[in-house]
């Protein structure tokens, strides 16, 4: 069975995040921060009356060591102004990732088992692998990486 | 009848917090805080309030934020007594019927509880201290 997913970039590498509920995308914005927060979260984003913590993606899933890039965290914040915001649902809980680009949507079959290792990302935040022709595209687990605490 | 709640507005390293003015006794001038060795180091030092000595918190140092200790001192009442906080600047008192929304699950270790919620103001998200959670 296919399912609609949006492909996004982040550290040279193509990530998938399937379609539940509505969706939005924004230019990188800062968000408020709140102090002492977990060092992933960028901070908190009012929108559209909901309010979102933003997840910094890359620091989540420690691409920032293993990336091909290699860049800091300093880097990171210089190239902030590139990136984008992906505004989702995981089971009605609102939340906000750091993306590098939006790819496209499209429709994928259910990604295959999570494999026992993932070069350069925890492979315990990743639901799977799908394939669009010889392209890789790493599917997310969103529920494991909300609720890491 | 305003039915609100009102709140006092505070700035610390640029950015917005509030507090119950219910909570708070006094705004003073942070001149006669005396050095106490006794305190810990989230503290400035303790400052003589209607015949008392407080402690005074620098709430910089409790949230990691850089720069000098604020320059206005709030008196506030807490559930562990009576004490001091240094913040940047009082910025304003606002009346809001808005029930604070809770911070979101996994912005901050729960064991935190130097957050009571959010409130909106002006097109900005204003963090919520709570005065009874700050004390070590």
């Amino acid at each position: 069975m296919k399912s609609s997913y949006l492909l996004f970039l982040l550290a040279e590498r193509l990530f998938g995040v399937k379609l539940m509920g509505a969706i939005e995308i924004l230019p990188w914005r800062p968000s408020r921060r709140v102090p002492l927060s977990y060092s992933y979260v960028e901070g908190l984003l009012d929108y559209r009356g909901a309010i979102y913590p933003v997840h910094n993606l890359a620091k989540r899933l420690g691409l920032s060591k293993a990336g091909p890039i290699g860049f800091t965290a300093g880097q990171l914040e210089s190239a902030a102004g590139e990136q984008s915001i992906i505004l989702l649902e995981e089971n009605s809980v609102p939340f906000g990732i750091v993306v590098d680009s939006i790819m496209r949507m499209m429709s994928l079959d259910e990604p295959a088992a999570a494999p026992e290792k993932v070069r350069g990302v925890d492979p315990k935040y990743v639901k799977g692998f799908s394939r669009e022709e010889d392209q890789e595209i790493m599917i997310l687990d969103f529920e494991r990486l909300l609720h890491a605490d | 009848m305003d039915k609100g709640t009102r709140f006092i507005i505070v700035s610390l390293g640029g950015e917005s917090y509030a507090m119950p003015i219910t909570r708070l006794l006094e705004i003073a001038v942070p001149q006669a805080i005396k050095q106490d060795a006794n305190l810990t180091e989230v503290f400035e030092g303790k400052f003589e309030f209607r015949g008392k000595w407080i402690p005074v918190l620098n709430i910089k140092k409790i949230f990691r934020l850089t720069g000098k200790p604020g320059t206005a001192l709030l008196v506030v009442n807490s559930a562990k007594g009576v004490l001091g906080m240094l913040v940047d600047a009082v910025t304003e008192i606002i009346d809001t019927a808005q029930q604070p929304v809770p911070v979101p699950r996994g912005v901050i270790n729960p064991t935190l509880q130097y957050f009571g919620g959010i409130l909106r103001h002006r097109d900005n998200l204003i963090l919520l201290l709570n005065e009874d959670g700050l004390l070590p």
